[in-house]
């Protein structure tokens, strides 16, 4: 079994906690309490014949990613970074944002997520993303759990080396 | 006239004087000096000289080279070319800890030495110096004396890749939460106390909880933390840094790639055979 470290990143009030308890847990809350700093957990998830242990950090959610302790990015296998359909501040960095998480941690697997699917309707998606910056990987609700297991999962076979 | 005529026959019986006087005082050194040129012009005669040194040299470092440079070398030797950095690193970081160790210890003797020659023999040294050690760690002498009683165990040992948090390995006398969970927790700690305190190259070496001190060691591409209880002196927490390092140079893979099971065995076995033992026992 192998080990890596996945990391959640995006702004504020996203819902990064949520994804990352809905993955472990199969939980969701209402309630928002901000992170403080940073939590790990953990998840060993089995991709074919292969287990996966992976290391998930679920970070405080900035305004700019700047303001993430750097160290944190360090030595990903993976990050996720997500935003929020329904808050056009939260995607509205994405370029420079990517960007400059290619820079810190060169050749990582990243995935983009457009995550709150529940509270928009099909057009009201198709319209979030034709302002997208960068297209999404995928879009998820933390709340009904729509795709969170297959973003986890495509981002192991990723890391894995599995699919492109 | 005759007045300069006299100066003149004076000045020249000084300047004789004066020969005979360097010739006299110069003799010996003027044989030596001849003798030294006499050896470095003939060239057979200065390998006579030489050579006997240079084949002492030569011996030494033949019939102790295995024992001097032997592990190091083997190892690195053993680490192809085209490979990373970051592994030769991991293999000379632990040879260099040895090294400043031993140069620092070396540098202790001396102060204690020089300490002890100048102090009068009614104090004992060992008291003096245990109040110059307690004066500078701030650890009062009563402190000193109690610490023997309540000594320290080890009771956990981790090994962290540095950044990612991923553990390398374990040692643990008593089964414990998930260890993959301390090892991100721990390393998320000390990203964030360096990343807050970004002070020039400093790294996070201590962390008091409770009744526990963990020890953090820093290596190239990852870190060592031991969770210790009861009360560490001084010269224990060096005792454990010593065998840290040991444990570094002996046991620990230099390729730390790729993560697996079989890599975090190796490595905790290798802990249970440095720590399941009291480490402090002289
Ligand atoms: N409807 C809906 N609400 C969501 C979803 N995901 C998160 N939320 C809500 O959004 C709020 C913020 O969610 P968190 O998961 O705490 O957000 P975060 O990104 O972790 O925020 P920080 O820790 O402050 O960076 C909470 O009130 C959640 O209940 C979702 O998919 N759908
Ligand atoms: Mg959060």
């Amino acid at each position: 079994m192998v080990s890596t470290k996945v990391m959640l990143t995006g702004s504020f009030g996203v819902g990064k906690t949520s994804l990352f308890k809905q993955f472990l847990f199969s939980e969701f809350s209402e309630r928002y309490l901000t992170t403080i700093g940073v939590k790990v957990d953990k998840k060993v998830i089995e991709v074919d014949d292969d287990q996966l242990n992976i290391l998930l950090w679920d970070v405080a959610g900035e305004v700019s990613l700047d303001k993430v302790p750097h160290s944190y990015f360090l030595k990903s296998s993976g990050i996720i970074y997500v935003f929020d359909l329904t808050r056009p501040l939260t995607y509205k960095n994405m370029i420079s944002d990517i960007e400059y998480i290619e820079n810190k941690v060169p050749g990582v697997k990243v995935k983009i997520v457009g995550n709150k699917k529940d509270l928009l309707t099909e057009e009201q998606l198709e319209e979030v993303k034709s302002k997208l910056p960068i297209p999404a990987d995928i879009f998820t609700s933390a709340k009904t759990g729509e795709n969170v297991e297959l973003l986890f999962m495509s981002l192991a076979r990723k890391i894995l080396g599995k699919e492109e | 006239m005759t007045q300069t005529m006299e100066n003149q026959s004076s000045s020249a019986k000084e300047l004789a004087m004066l020969g005979q006087i360097k010739s006299i005082l110069l003799k010996d050194d003027r044989a030596e000096i001849d003798a030294i040129k006499k050896t470095l012009y003939r060239k057979e005669e200065l390998a006579k000289e030489v050579s006997p040194i240079v084949e002492e040299r030569v011996q030494y470092i033949k019939d102790n080279f295995r024992k001097e440079f032997g592990k190091p070398v083997d190892r690195i030797v053993e680490i192809k070319l085209e490979e990373s950095k970051e592994q030769l690193l991991n293999v000379i970081y632990p040879v260099l800890g040895q090294m400043i160790r031993k140069f620092v210890n070396y540098q202790f003797q001396l102060l204690k030495d020089r300490i002890d020659s100048q102090v009068s023999s009614v104090f004992s040294s060992r008291g003096i110096l245990g109040q110059i050690k307690s004066k500078i760690f701030g650890i009062s002498s009563s402190d000193m004396v109690l610490s023997d009683l309540d000594k320290p165990i080890i009771e956990e040992v981790y090994v962290i890749q540095r950044d990612s948090g991923l553990l390398l390995g374990s040692f643990s006398r008593k089964v414990t939460v998930d260890k993959d969970m301390i090892a991100g927790m721990l390393t998320a700690i000390k990203s964030f106390v360096e990343d807050a305190f970004q002070r020039e190259k400093q790294e996070l070496e201590l962390i008091e909880y409770g009744n526990y001190k963990i020890l953090i060691q820093n290596f190239f591409s990852y870190y060592v933390s031991v969770a210790v209880s009861g009360s560490l002196s001084t010269k224990e927490r060096d005792m454990i840094s010593e065998k840290l390092l040991e444990f570094a140079e002996n046991k620990m893979p230099d390729n730390l790639q790729l993560i697996d099971t079989e890599l975090q065995n190796q490595i905790s076995e290798g802990l249970e055979a440095f720590f399941n033992k009291d480490i402090f026992e002289d």
